[in-house]
């Protein structure tokens, strides 16, 4: 026997000598057709792989399914592949050409188990998405592309339950703001953005809380939307823990789109999006101005002497700039268009695949002088070096540039141009009556001094406020496959941000001396950042024998350092207007620089076990070490176990043949949040502002040192069920959480000046919850050939509350009151964002009818009988006209006694509901989103219905007193220059916000293939979408839609009148060839 | 074959492990020690005699920094200023005692600042001792004692102006500091302190400073003493001020200046008489805000018809020296300004000019105020003759006439009050000066003090403010709003709780 196979081997041996000698000629061909209907397949993939699976060669079909390919070596395996059809091997027979048939691969498969089976590549667990038993939500944005979309947020809003999202403003270049499941921080809320497994950088610089709002925030997605294949949102957190001390205001997961295997594709899309503003407030005109200025003079001071403006004097030097009938807010604002262009190119072969796209976004803003230039690039790049090293290459460039408006004396232009006398003239005239071609800008006005009562169009016009970012960012990933069950990862990524920011405001925008310090300004910021995030990762799923059994896990370890450092200068009296910058000769006001930088090391573990495919348990173990802490606090553990059960697995349920997958799960997770500011901990000593006494130096300490600062944690607990009825047809799922915030980062904590300190940088401490549950649910009603119709509806209550104030916190956080201004009280329990103020009861009609009750209603008296007077703080009585408040104590006094709790911002409940058909090629689809049981300020009512300054007003206060008895129904107080007390902070102008608003409604036609063919396109889509065009709501500001602007958190909710969200109109081309 | 597998296996997983190492094998805790690039750290500081020293000088500057605040704090709400056009409202409202606790007048964090330097130099001082060899503990004493000096002068502008507040010994080292530390009682503190202070006098020193500028602008032991003898007699505890007077009077290094150089007290400064005064050069970017404060074209501050009635030719005042363009000055007919901040010399027209504008000192105490408040100790003890003597002394140098009074407590108590007026006009004294006669005796004189204070506003508010000051509660400030909102171990002084 031996020696018979001595011989075997030995003919063998000469045997591949022979095919050895051969190698020149050996040479394959054949044809790859179509299994089912015997069509040939053009552009598969022949590859021939040595005997380490490195690819050594290949080729690919021609037109007519035929291929060639000469053999490196013809003991090689040989396979043959293509998308959509499972991969075959074939044999290497030189001798005749092979007919290989390719079995399609998703015939059976269908779409959803495609996506459902996906290993998602993103993350720093290792379970398969289908058995994920934590709280996440996946939107899928492919689809979505050719319907024309036009936001992130669009995609988002009011479809994934538990997710707040308010457009902060409609200026262009400006986001939204999320919260996921309520505010559970002090401050504003930024979820992390993690795009392809690399979290975003962001800004570690304690940013200043008074002049950031919403837009910093939300502008944190900096990616073209076609890029985006899909978004994740994580919401509790034993999914968020994965993120550490990231993660406390929740994960948003972005994947973006990868090359294909397969012919390469071009792409283009085009919007036009023409964006319209909801109609504005209605003001007074100049000649309804000057009467309510009559009045109010005439109210508060009787006889008066008349000002020359509002006299209607012809020999008036000033009388044409002061007869004009001004419609401000229309001067400033404009229609605005935007042009969004994205060509990509993607393709791959076995060995590459790649993808490539461009886009330009000109964004025109609805206030006038504004617009945003965006431009992104990307390129993901991956490289199989051999079937178990794959080499993959990031790069993503984006630049943006905003042109703004400068806010001046706390207003932004579109403020200015509400109060701004509509009697003034935007052009001045001459005493004649002539124009001079000059803006009317006096130093002086009626309205006071020209500096503050600036001309809107005039300083948008002339002023500038440009914004310029760019942004890099790199990622090198190695993965390799040490065994089937052991993968190894190895990412680098580098992010570079750097940003200018330029302003100059001319002194002809202003009515006021160019030697005036705010003239003639130049103001320049300058700003880098930058990280580098190392992550090593080992992935490992232990194939037992027998499959009930499986175990899957993950081990990585993180470094991460970025640094940041910018510098600002500011001058005055620069010599020409045309001299816009600050580093010619002129007098410098302020020249700063800051820097820092901050460093993290991170340990995560991960560990499955799914048992019988039907219960499951997921951990995640993760420690972070973070260089803003001090040796005793530095390392944080955050945690989740997740336990799931798919009961529709059961033997029991087989029978139900209607139960698709369906699971029940439970989470229990803690993450965290760090100080935004790195170096807060520290105490530090600076010189003081002389820097010496005498002849010596004289040095302060400045700040604080922190031994206690720590990680804020957030705890929840979810429960949550997933159903999956009816062949898909009905979806639900359902969650409810607990979300415990403790040890709250406090920012700039006031502490007693008795230490010789105002504040404390941090301090953790109190507790905050929110609560609540969460419904969605999709229909997929008919799903036929030609038909599809399907409904999604969702709904999530949120309950927040103060469960601890912190020892020793001040719950008064304001005691002012006053006209227009409300105290800020913090009430254990209590929502946070609450609004405390007087109950307004409408205006008194008379003198006599003016009285101070018992809360029996009867007429206050003094020991002698005599009424005792209605006062507010005792000092003024109240008179007819006068805005009537309730006396809630029975003193017949109204002072900070009377102030009780009016409402807050927090809504009970978001959510969105929608329909999807579509018919042959035709699609429609219609999305609302909701917002109920939340409260406004309306900022913008106490500015425009006071009747108390020299601010223009609304139409509104053409209802008001005037003559003694006036009773009527709505009726405003009357007009009266500096009333003490006829708004103040009351319930007047709190209004309820709850809106239901047609988010998006979308056309979309794809053209057919035949047509396709016959234009020599692969593709061709055309959608027209319309966004916010129909809002339904009892709010009577312009829009209900107001930011949850949590900078100051104990005032939240404010309607400030930034440009609200324009309707957008918008007709989107997609054609792909 | 099968162990060659693992062999193979265990080999990657080595490669890899290196490869891992290679970026993330720098993981350590000093790697995450990460210092500020910019400014000064605790950890880097404290380490020698000069930060000991620097911080000192910080509590100083920062205290000198004060100097208008304690202006208005020793002058506005008595009898001689008055407002000009431009005043705000938080100032003219505390003249006329509307003071309501949103007043940023009531305001003391910048008086605890200071406490907190000084509490910090008490403490790290001996710490820097072990470290720094040349660091002697004579030094560390003497720095000690500076610090304890300007720790109790804070606390008794504190006292007088607020009553009781919180008593912090220690700095505020870190978040773990209790701040949330409530009022002690006024007189309470000024006894401990004048207990501290009679302790580390010893550890001041006499010449140690090597400048003029030290020797007036630092504490010394002549400091030490003008302060005992100046809250002994607020605590009315004669005995004591007569005793710490007497160091000073028999100190051969001070000495009243001749009349005729009285205006050098104030112009260069620094003059025999200064025993101290918070140092001002605005060469070394030292400015104080008296000259801005003052000047004629500032339309703050006036002298008061009181005050007029004292200095002004115009009103047959007799003070040569002391009177109009010394510590007054006449613009055109009827525009008076103070001119002791202003001024070069006692001529009424040299302004001080260039780096001069703003160098003028913040004298706190001087010889004259010394004598004056042993004048005052001795009358209440009744050695009368010796007041006497005081007062004549002080009279003389200012070349007017003695005046002759009558025996008794309140007769020289009126006579020193008013030659207090007199010799420290618009230095910082007045409202304290009558605040100790206020309060002598249980308040035996208290309508005195209304009526003088009464005098200097318009007739229609002189009942409401009667009124108001009847109560002596409404002679302390009120805490500031926002200081009760941080802090609620804090009660608000009585007055003003409705």
């Amino acid at each position: 026997m031996k020696e018979i196979r001595k011989t075997i081997i030995f003919v063998l041996a000469m045997l591949s000598l022979m095919n050895s000698f051969a190698q020149n000629k050996t040479i394959i061909r054949g044809r790859v057709i179509d299994k089912a209907d015997k069509t040939t397949i053009i552009g598969a993939n022949i590859i021939e792989y040595n005997r380490e699976n490195r690819v050594i060669n290949g080729t690919i079909t021609n037109v007519n399914g035929d291929f060639v390919l000469q053999l490196i070596d013809p003991g090689n395996v040989v396979s043959v592949s293509v998308i959509g059809y499972t991969t075959q091997t074939i044999k290497v027979d030189p001798s005749r050409a092979v007919i290989v048939e390719l079995s399609s691969s998703d015939i059976q498969i269908g779409e959803i188990t495609v996506t459902a089976q996906a290993q998602t590549s993103n993350r720093l667990t290792n379970i398969e998405e289908r058995d994920n038993a934590s709280s996440t939500v996946k939107i899928d944005l492919i689809e979505m592309h050719n319907e024309g979309i036009v936001s992130a947020a669009d995609a988002l809003q009011g479809k994934v339950s538990g997710l707040d999202i308010i457009s902060s403003s409609g200026d262009p270049g400006s986001g939204s703001s999320l919260v996921i499941r309520g505010l559970s921080s002090m401050g504003n809320s930024r979820p992390l953005v993690v795009i392809d497994g690399i979290p975003q950088m962001r800004i570690s610089r304690d940013f200043d809380l008074t002049s950031a709002d919403t837009e910093d925030i939300s502008n944190l997605i900096n990616i073209a939307l076609q890029d985006i294949k899909s978004i994740e949102v994580l919401k509790d957190a034993a999914s968020t823990a994965a993120y550490g001390s990231q993660g406390a205001d929740g994960v948003l997961l972005i994947e973006t789109n990868k090359g294909r295997m397969g012919k390469v594709q071009f792409d283009y899309n085009y919007k036009y999006s023409l964006n319209v503003q909801p109609p504005a407030t209605p003001m007074l005109n100049g000649d309804e101005y000057i009467m309510l200025q009559l009045e109010e003079w005439h109210n508060s001071q009787g006889v008066f002497d008349l000002p020359a403006e509002i006299a209607y004097d012809r020999d008036y030097i000033d009388f044409y700039n002061y007869s004009a009938n001004t419609d401000w807010i229309a001067a400033v604002t404009s229609g605005a268009q935007t042009h969004d262009h994205f060509f990509k190119v993607s393709g791959g072969g076995e060995k590459t695949r790649y993808y490539t796209s461009f886009s330009y976004i000109d964004e025109g803003g609805t206030t006038i002088n504004t617009n945003a230039k965006m431009f992104f690039t990307r390129i993901n790049f991956d490289y199989f070096l051999s079937r178990k090293l794959l080499f993959s290459v990031q790069f993503n460039y984006n630049s943006n540039s905003t042109e703004g408006n400068m806010s001046i004396s706390g207003r932004n232009i579109r403020q200015m141009a509400y109060i701004k006398a509509p009697n003034m003239s935007i052009w001045e005239y001459d005493q004649f009556g002539k124009l001079t071609g000059e803006y009317f800008t006096p130093i002086n006005s009626y309205q006071g001094y020209g500096g503050d009562y600036y001309n809107p169009v005039a300083v948008s016009e002339l002023g500038k406020n440009d914004y310029v970012e760019n942004m890099l960012q790199n990622t090198f990933i190695l993965r390799y496959k040490i065994s089937d069950w052991l993968t190894f990862n190895e990412t680098v990524s580098f992010q570079y941000s750097g940003s200018k920011s330029k302003s100059f405001l001319p002194f002809n925008a202003m009515g006021t001396d160019w030697l005036q310090w705010t003239v003639n300004k130049a103001d320049e910021t300058n700003s880098l950042s930058s990280s580098k995030n190392i992550e090593s990762q080992i992935l490992f799923n232990v194939p037992f024998q027998a499959k009930q059994h499986v175990l899957s896990g993950s081990a990585t370890w993180i470094v991460k350092q970025s640094q940041y450092e910018g510098m600002n200068i500011q001058s005055n009296k620069t010599p020409s207007v045309n001299i816009q910058d600050p580093s010619v000769n002129a007098q410098i006001n302020w020249q700063g620089s800051w820097s820092g930088a901050s460093r993290d090391l991170s340990g995560v573990f991960n560990l499955n076990y799914k048992l019988h495919d039907r219960y499951m348990v997921q951990t995640i173990l993760r420690a972070d070490a973070n260089s803003a802490f001090g040796d005793n606090n530095r390392w944080g553990l955050f945690k989740g176990v997740s336990l799931g059960w798919r009961f529709s697995h059961e033997p029991l349920l087989d029978s139900w043949d209607f139960l698709g997958d369906c699971m029940l799960r439970a989470s229990w997770g803690v993450s965290g949040k760090q100080p935004g500011d790195t170096y807060a901990r520290f105490a530090t000593y600076s010189t003081t502002a002389n820097g010496n006494y005498i002849q010596n130096p004289a040095i302060i300490p400045t700040s604080i040192q922190l031994d206690n600062i720590k990680w804020e944690s957030i705890t929840s607990y979810d429960l949550g069920l997933e159903l999956n009825l009816f062949d898909d047809r009905l979806y639900l799922e359902g969650d409810l959480y607990n979300k415990l915030t403790t040890n709250i980062l406090f920012g700039n904590y006031s502490i007693p000046t008795s230490s010789g300190f105002p504040q404390l940088k941090y301090l953790n401490s109190g507790e905050l919850e929110n609560k609540g549950w969460e419904l969605m649910t999709e229909i997929r009603a008919i799903r036929q050939k030609n038909w599809y119709l399907s409904f999604s509806f969702n709904t999530s209550q949120n309950i927040n509350a103060f469960t601890k104030l912190p020892e020793n916190f001040n719950t008064e956080r304001s005691t002012s009151i006053g006209n227009g201004q409300y105290p800020l009280r913090v009430v254990e329990g209590e929502p946070i964002g609450s609004f405390f103020g007087f109950r307004y009861l409408g205006v008194w009609p008379s003198d006599e009818m003016v009285k101070a009750t018992d809360a029996d209603g009867n007429i206050l008296v003094d020991s002698e009988g005599k009424r005792i007077p209605f006062t507010y703080l005792g000092t003024y009585n109240f008179k007819g006209g006068d805005a009537i408040y309730e006396d809630i104590n029975h003193d017949g006094k109204i002072d900070l006694n009377d102030v009780v709790y009016i409402g807050d911002s927090n809504p009970n409940f978001v959510g969105g509901f929608g329909t999807n058909l579509k018919y042959k090629n035709f699609n429609f689809a219609l999305n609302f989103n909701y917002r109920m049981g939340f409260d406004i300020v309306n900022r913008v009512a106490i500015d425009t219905e006071n009747m108390s300054g020299r601010h223009n007003q609304s139409k509104a206060v053409l209802n008001r007193w005037r003559v003694q008895g006036q009773d009527e129904e709505g009726m405003l107080p009357r007009a009266y220059l500096n009333h003490p007390a006829n708004y103040l902070g009351s319930d007047r102008f709190v209004e309820k916000g709850d809106f239901i608003r047609l988010n998006s409604i979308t056309m979309g036609y794809r053209f057919s293939q035949t047509l396709c063919s016959k234009l020599g396109l692969r593709s061709a889509n055309l959608a027209f979408s319309a966004r916010k065009l129909l809002t339904f709501t009892n709010y009577t500001g312009q829009d209900p839609e107001v930011s949850m602007n949590a900078s100051n958190p104990f005032w939240i909710g404010e309607d400030r009148a930034n440009t609200p969200p324009s309707k957008v109109f918008t007709l989107s081309l997609s054609i792909g060839f | 074959m099968k162990m060659k597998i693992k062999m193979n296996l265990q080999k990657k997983i080595r490669y890899l492990m290196l490869f891992a190492l290679l970026f993330t094998g720098i993981s350590c805790n000093d790697w995450l020690e990460l210092l500020p690039p910019g400014g000064l750290i605790k950890e880097e500081f404290w380490k020698t005699k000069e930060d000991v020293e620097a911080v000192l000088m910080g509590a100083y500057d920062s205290f000198a920094s004060m100097d208008e605040l304690l202006f208005k704090y020793g002058e506005i709400r008595a009898d001689l200023v008055q407002y000009d056009s431009n005043l705000g409202s938080d100032e003219r409202n505390m003249m006329q005692s509307n003071i309501y606790p949103t007043n940023y007048l009531c305001d003391w964090s910048q008086f605890y600042k200071v406490i907190n330097y000084a509490n910090e130099v008490i403490h790290h001082a001996p710490l820097v001792q072990k470290i720094d060899d040349t660091f002697t503990p004579y030094q560390v004493e003497s720095m000690m004692a500076e610090a304890y000096f300007l720790r109790s002068l804070a606390y008794f502008y504190l006292v007088r102006i607020f009553r009781d507040v919180p008593f912090i010994t220690g700095p505020t080292l870190s978040d773990g500091t209790d701040f949330y530390v409530p009022k002690t009682d006024g007189d309470e503190i000024l006894r401990i302190l004048l207990e501290e202070l009679k302790t580390h006098r010893s550890s001041a020193t006499t010449d140690g400073y090597a400048t003029l500028a030290e020797l007036k602008g630092r504490a010394t032991k002549a400091a030490y003493d003008a302060l005992i003898a100046d809250i002994a007699l607020w605590l009315f505890d004669y005995n004591t001020c007569i005793e710490y007077a007497d160091n000073i009077i028999g100190n051969k290094d001070y000495t009243l200046m001749p009349s005729t150089k009285w205006f050098e007290i104030f112009y260069p400064g620094n003059s025999l008489e200064g025993i101290f005064e918070f140092q001002f050069d605005d060469d070394l970017n030292q400015r104080n805000s008296m000259y801005g404060l003052t000047q004629r074209y500032a339309y703050l501050y006036d002298p008061s018809p009181k005050a007029l009635e004292m200095f002004a030719a115009d009103y047959a005042a007799r003070e040569l020296y002391r009177g109009e363009n010394s510590s007054i000055k006449k613009y055109g007919t009827d525009d008076y300004i103070i001119w002791k901040y202003v001024g070069r010399a006692p001529d009424g027209y040299s302004i001080r000019s260039g780096s001069e504008q703003n160098s003028c000192n913040w004298i706190v105490y001087r010889y004259a105020e010394v004598l004056l408040m042993k004048a005052e100790a001795l009358s209440q003890l009744e050695r009368f003759d010796e007041a006497h003597e005081l007062l004549t002394k002080i009279r003389d140098r200012a070349d007017v006439s003695a005046i002759s009074i009558a025996n008794s407590k309140i007769a020289y108590e009126d006579a020193i009050l008013e030659e207090r007026a007199l010799e420290l006009a618009f230095e910082g004294k007045r409202w304290f000066d009558l605040l100790r006669m206020g309060r002598r005796d249980n308040y035996a004189r208290k309508a005195a003090l209304v009526e003088i204070i009464i005098k200097n506003v318009p007739s229609t508010q002189k009942r409401i403010l009667a009124t108001k000051l009847t109560n002596p509660l409404g002679w302390y400030m009120p805490i500031a709003e926002s200081e009760i909102e941080r802090n609620r171990e804090l009660v608000q002084n009585p007055f003003y709780n409705y």
